[in-house]
């Protein structure tokens, strides 16, 4: 696998931060309530994923060891402003739903967790693709909880996507169950975040299991009786 | 009666299981029946098995002793009946493993005749050891179960104990030995209590019965005379299942625990069995050892259940034909109770002195249990304990092998009663598991102290090396520093070289050993041999392989090198062994052999001495005609003399023993050892004894002809005979070559 | 034939765990039909469909965790936990709510956790508390009147197509009690149709039936009176010392006798798998349930707190256990947690 292929697979899926490295859970289990809530987050966190890893890649050499942990912090904080003022500027309500969640993805484990563990020892396009990919991968947990637990907590789906994407995005809204649906409070609130999530981390095990499965079974089957066994009085 | 002194304290946890007891206490205990044999196993108790004291073959009466005591806590054995000793071999013994064990085996004769017995009328005017002596030798031990040698208990320090309690509890369902004993021997009972009593000078004796038994209580408290009712108490309690258990039952009857690791001695307290207390009285005032036992027979599978007087080796399956056993019923044969008993894989193993019953249930009576499942927790386990564990806690640790939580637990005071197994609805073998984990536990013990010892013994090794090597140096360094100061004197003194040089020298010659002249002149013999062979081979080989034919004559050259230096190794050897030190040598050596000087080497010393003797004498003569001082020189004649004379007369004594062997055997082995002597001393055979051999050799040969010739003429096999012939007429032209060399 | 050659002991007591599951569910009868005679057909809708649900459910986790089915479904916990929920539920509520809280209670209650033995949590409790957070509305909407008959025709409709007339529903005697404390004296609350005097109407019987059975099980050796004792002394001993002011808070004899109080001591407490082991830690476990349950109900948002204490407890079990372990014969203390 190419360098590049092997960032992408490690990020979408074999290191996902959400279901393997579990970092970033808070924002995680508090603000996926919906698909709009899940992917501004996802985004904004993207965003702050790709300019850190960037920043830090470029500035590696340059600073020592002792203070590298504040030094990224302050890359950190400085991009997730910027993603903050942003969201002020163009998506004022969302801004307002996610509350004191967007600051907080200053403390999110999974940025700097990337920024020390690869960008401080790659060069500068690779960890920027590495932060894409994370983003990427975090943000597509992100939204699949999200739309499971609207699904489930609301029976909407893509409810309230005017919010991130302008008015037209109001029609995208769809009900699955009809009016009588009685709200699963349960999957809206942390309790049912975390059941959902640990679900998710579920599945994910069992489609590893079956893959390596089928890859051993592909590998040289024994036959019967090539193998000795060693008997040792 | 005083109500203080009533007063039991009831045992928390226990469990309830169904009595069963009515089946075996119809009919009162049956009498004795003799077997077709008796098997006696050495170990029936607990401590060291007892020494066997007859042999096979030997007749014994009934209660002669067969095995006696070995070491402090044992138990002797006894003839059940008179008969023969028929083995003292392995068999089969009543053991969950199936093991066999060394027994006495004994043939009943049939006629059941006593030994002679001498009982005593009033055993307290007997002195105490003489009590105990009849204790010891009758071989009592405890009857409820455990086995524990009764002399043993009740030799405890009388300052000690202040109660002695009698365990007629029997809580076990279906076993009813103790309650018919109680029923029909109170007051064989009564009168061993008091024996015991006595020897333990105790305040009170307290005496456990469950409320169960009323008859047995009944007839225990008529038994008590009216004079020993202040201090012989019965005390009755709930009937439960495990109250019979030694540390429960001094709590139901006392309120004190026996602390955990302790024996009750430790709290003034001894604990027997009734049983137990009826064979001492019949052991001390009859004279009668222990020899028989009450045991219970019963099950769905028996036919006629109840409580039998059997004898100490009865075969079990006979004792069960007895009571019409039906074998295809019987899933079971369990020694014991249904909770703690034994279940055995056969029947043909003996009675011994703790099978208090024999129970065997129909599959329907007692069903197997279902499969484990799932702990639920339910805590009927905890509450069924009574020892206070917490039997569901034990599980786990158990089956994770958590072994030290485990030991925390307080494993090791598990009793296992099974009243836990008894009330699991998850039907968990949790005894099993319990024995496992003590099992383990012993086991990483056993380990751990096993490698403590590897430990030390390593290190002890290390210690030693290092101490050897430090000596070494040690040594090494004080030779240097010798040297150094030798080699600093030599050169103040430069003429001390060539004698260390001798002495050297002759410290090297000192510690070889004489020379052998007979293996010198055979390295010669075999050399030759090597060289005629290789000769003949080349011979062979300039017409079969004329290839090869360097190769043949390399190895003949060899052979002929060999030959040379053999040779002239002998010539050096023969030369010195005229060395009078390789004389001395010699002499050393036929000492060391056992053998005396040998007669020519006694001859020279005499020639020498006599030499010596005239050259004295030509020097005494010249000191005397130069008038000089002769007194030293005459000394030293004399004693030279006396030298003289005892070696001449060794040499008389050594000839006259060659003399006397009369018979040809002797002779022929005086006149091999002779030359065996001679040998050693390096002389070779004398022409005339040469001769001799020749002529024997040369009759020897005529017979082996002579044998050939018939066995040819009988048409016989005569290769072998061929062999014998060539090897004889080989030795022959040996002999004779030597003599022809000696003649020379 | 061949003798066995197992160890000791050879005997034990033919209980099994169906033999404890049924006696249990034998013992929840008189209740079930108080609740029936007194208030809903409801009641046993609901039985009937937890039931079959945790049946198939169960059969569909043993099989997925490769389990013998049979063997384990015959011990019938999954039908004592049905019950249980059933017991809890409101008798009108839709009939997806008991499902899904059945499914909870097996599922997440039982079998997420390693089956039979291995829950830390009562698994009926852990599913009421799912649902009363889940759907508060239909939790709390819709109870039974006493006294208020309805067919069971009608009653079916109202579970499964959610025909249910306001008439027939109404407040539980504790909700009533506490909603208007703030408002009404206690003669005047007592003076609502729900209340017979000082007790509450209907609820009374129910409660008495669940004592009944709770008093059997005790009789029947499937539990010690610890538990029960314990629970039930508390709550009494804190709402009598709190109830002299019934204006501001509710008597003892509404505590006792409504909600599930006597349901609770008897039945739900009693859970073995995540209740405290030893009798003293018994004592405690609920001792705690009590006290919890008094206070959620007086401070609380909720007006039976019965699983919230259930289930704050069993957090608790595991280290009431450490620190109340049995002495030993012959030691002269008991051990304390282990190092």
């Amino acid at each position: 696998m190419t360098e590049f292929n092997k960032i992408a697979f490690d990020g979408l899926w074999k290191n996902n931060p959400a279901l393997v490295q579990l970092l970033g859970l808070c924002p995680l289990l508090a603000v996926t309530g919906s698909v709009v809530n899940a992917l501004g987050l996802g985004l904004a966190t993207t965003l702050v994923l790709v300019g850190s890893n960037a920043a830090v890649s470029l500035i590696r050499n340059h600073v020592s060891d002792a203070v590298r942990l504040p030094a990224f912090v302050m890359i950190i904080a400085s991009l997730v402003t910027c993603a903050e003022l942003l969201m002020q500027a163009f998506t004022y309500e969302l801004y307002q739903v996610l509350g004191i969640f967007i600051p907080l993805i200053v403390t999110n484990c999974a940025i700097l967790g990337r920024a020390d563990g690869f960008a401080r020892k790659n060069s500068l396009l690779p960890a920027t693709f590495d932060g894409l990919m994370m983003g990427v991968g975090f943000s597509a947990v992100l939204v699949l909880l999200g739309a499971m637990r609207e699904v489930l907590g609301t029976g909407t789906l893509f409810g309230n996507m005017e919010l991130l994407f302008g008015a037209s995005a109001s029609s995208w809204e769809l009900h699955l169950f009809g009016e009588q649906y009685p709200d699963f409070l349960f999957a809206v609130l942390p309790p049912g975040a975390f059941v959902l999530m640990g679900l998710i981390i579920a599945v994910k095990n069992i489609i590893d299991a079956k893959i390596e499965a089928a890859a051993k079974a592909k590998a040289a089957p024994v036959q019967a009786g090539s193998k000795r066994v060693r008997v040792t009085s | 009666m005083n109500a203080i002194a009533k007063q039991v304290w009831a045992l928390p946890g226990g469990i309830h299981p169904p009595e069963n007891k009515h089946q075996s206490t119809a009919s009162a205990i049956a009498e004795p029946f003799i077997p077709t044999e008796l098997v006696l196993p050495l170990s029936q108790h607990i401590g060291s098995p007892s020494k066997v004291v007859v042999a096979v073959g030997d007749a014994v009466l009934k209660g002669q002793l067969l095995a006696e005591c070995q070491g402090n806590v044992s138990a002797a054995v006894h003839a059940p009946t008179s008969g023969v000793i028929s083995a003292i071999e392995n068999r089969a013994i009543p053991h969950a493993s199936g093991m066999s064990a060394m027994a006495i085996v004994l043939k009943p004769d049939g006629k059941d005749q006593w030994r002679e017995r001498q009982p005593w009328q009033n055993w307290r005017d007997m002195p105490r050891d003489d009590i105990f002596a009849r204790i010891a030798a009758a071989g009592v031990i405890g009857l409820g179960g455990a086995g524990f040698p009764t002399a043993t208990k009740l030799g405890f320090d009388p300052e000690r104990i202040n109660t002695l309690v009698l365990n007629g509890t029997e809580c076990e369902p279906y076993i009813t030995a103790d309650d018919m004993i109680m029923r029909e021997r109170a007051d064989e009972i009564i009168a061993g209590a008091q024996i015991m009593a006595d020897l333990l000078q105790v305040e009170r004796v307290l005496i456990g019965i469950e409320d169960n038994k009323p008859e047995a209580i009944a007839a225990m408290q008529a038994a008590i005379p009216d004079s020993l009712a202040a201090r012989f108490i019965i005390k009755t309690f709930a009937t439960k299942y495990p109250s019979g258990g030694e540390k429960q039952l001094i709590w139901i009857l006392t309120g004190q625990e026996v602390p955990s690791g302790r024996i009750p001695a430790d709290l003034g307290i001894v604990c027997q069995n009734v049983g137990t207390a009826a064979a001492l009285y019949r052991a001390v005032v009859q004279d009668e050892p222990l020899i028989s036992r009450i045991t219970t027979v019963t099950g769905d599978a028996v036919g006629q259940l109840g409580n039998r007087e059997v004898l100490i080796g009865t075969p079990m399956n006979e004792l069960l034909e007895a009571h019409n056993v039906d074998w295809q019923k019987a899933d079971r044969l369990v020694m014991g109770g249904p909770m703690m008993g034994v279940a055995l894989a056969d029947a043909k193993v003996p009675v011994i002195k703790t099978t208090n019953c024999l129970l065997l249930p129909t599959r329907k009576e007692l069903p197997l249990a279902g499969p484990e499942m799932p702990c639920i927790r339910c805590g009927h386990c905890e509450q069924a304990c009574p020892a206070g564990l917490l039997p569901q806690q034990m599980l786990f640790y158990a089956k994770n092998k958590e072994l030290e939580r485990l030991e925390q637990q307080n494993l090791f005071d598990c009793i296992e009663c099974g009243a836990c197994a008894y009330v699991c609805p998850s039907d968990i073998p949790l005894v099993q598991y319990y024995r496992f984990g003590k099992g383990e536990i012993r086991r990483e013990q056993a380990e751990h102290e096993k490698s403590e010892r590897a430990k030390a013994r390593f290190e002890a090794r290390q210690a030693r090396l290092e101490a050897e090597k430090a000596e070494k140096e040690a040594k090494r360094q004080a030779r240097a520093e010798a040297a150094r100061k030798a080699a600093e004197a030599k050169k103040k003194e430069g003429s001390a070289a060539p004698a260390a040089i001798a002495k050297a020298t002759s410290k090297v010659a000192a510690q070889s050993g004489p020379i052998d002249i007979a293996a010198l002149e055979k390295a010669v013999a075999s050399a030759q041999a090597k060289v005629d062979q290789a000769i003949v081979k080349l011979n062979e080989a300039k017409e079969t392989d004329p290839g090869n034919l360097p190769a043949y004559e390399r190895a003949l050259g060899k052979f002929e090198e060999k030959l040379a230096k053999a040779k002239t190794a002998l010539t050096e050897g023969k030369a010195k062994a005229d060395d009078p030190v390789e004389r001395a040598k010699r002499q050393a050596a036929a000492k060391a052999a056992g053998v005396g000087p040998s007669v020519a080497d006694l001859e020279k010393k005499v020639a020498t001495q006599r030499q010596r003797l005239q050259k004295i004498a030509e020097k005494l003569k010249a000191a005397q005609d130069n008038g000089d001082d002769t007194s030293a020189i005459e000394k030293g004649m004399q004693a030279t003399q006396a030298r003289l004379n005892k070696a001449q007369a060794e040499l008389d004594k050594a000839k006259a023993e060659q003399a006397p062997a009369d018979d040809v055997g002797a002779k022929a082995i005086a006149a091999a050892k002779e030359a065996a002597a001679k040998r050693a001393a390096g002389i070779g055979p004398s022409a005339d004894e040469l001769r001799g051999k020749v002529a024997k050799q040369q009759e020897r040969l005529a017979k082996i002809e002579q044998k050939l010739a018939d066995a040819q003429a009988a048409g016989e096999d005569v290769s072998a005979i061929e062999k014998g012939r060539d090897a004889t007429a080989k030795r022959l032209e040996k002999m004779q070559a030597e003599l022809a060399q000696l003649e020379e | 034939m061949p003798l066995i050659t197992l160890s000791s002991p050879h005997s034990a007591k033919p209980t099994k765990i169906s033999t404890v599951m049924g006696t249990v569910l034998l013992c929840m009868i008189p209740g079930f039909i108080a609740l029936t005679v007194f208030f809903s057909y409801g009641y046993l809708i609901n039985l009937a469909l937890a039931v079959v649900t945790a049946l198939l459910l169960e059969a569909g986790s043993l099989a997925l965790r490769k389990r013998p089915i049979k063997f384990f479904i015959t011990d019938l916990s999954v039908v004592v936990t049905a019950a249980l929920l059933a017991a809890s539920l409101p008798p009108f509520a839709p009939w997806w709510i008991t499902v899904v809280g059945t499914a909870t209670a097996v599922l997440f209650g039982k079998h997420i956790f390693g089956g039979m033995g291995q829950n830390p949590f009562n698994p009926a409790m852990l599913a009421y508390a799912l649902l009363l957070v889940s759907f508060p509305v239909q939790m709390t909407t819709n109870w039974p009147v006493v006294d208020v008959y309805v067919s069971i025709g009608d009653t079916l409709r109202a579970i499964f197509a959610g025909n249910v007339v306001d008439g027939w529903v109404g407040a539980t005697p504790l909700d009533y009690y506490k909603l208007n404390l703030a408002t009404q004296t206690a003669d005047e609350i007592l003076a609502s149709s729900l209340f017979n005097g000082w007790l509450p109407a209907g609820w009374v019987w129910v409660s008495l039936a669940w004592l009944a059975g709770g008093l059997v099980l005790i009789w029947r050796r499937i539990i010690t009176w610890h538990l029960p004792v314990s629970m039930i002394a508390t709550l009494a001993l804190l709402s009598l010392v709190f109830g002299i002011d019934s204006d501001s808070f509710t008597p003892a004899s509404i505590h006792l006798l409504a909600g599930a109080t006597m349901l609770g001591a008897f039945f739900i407490i009693t859970d073995p798998v995540s209740c405290a082991t030893s009798n003293r830690g018994k004592l405690v476990f609920g001792a705690g349930v009590g006290v919890l349950t008094y206070v959620i109900r007086t401070w609380g948002n909720y007006p039976d707190a019965i699983a919230f204490a259930t289930l704050l407890m069993n957090f608790a079990a595991p280290f009431i256990d450490h620190y109340t372990k049995p002495r030993t014969y012959g030691h002269t203390k008991a051990h304390k947690g282990h190092k």
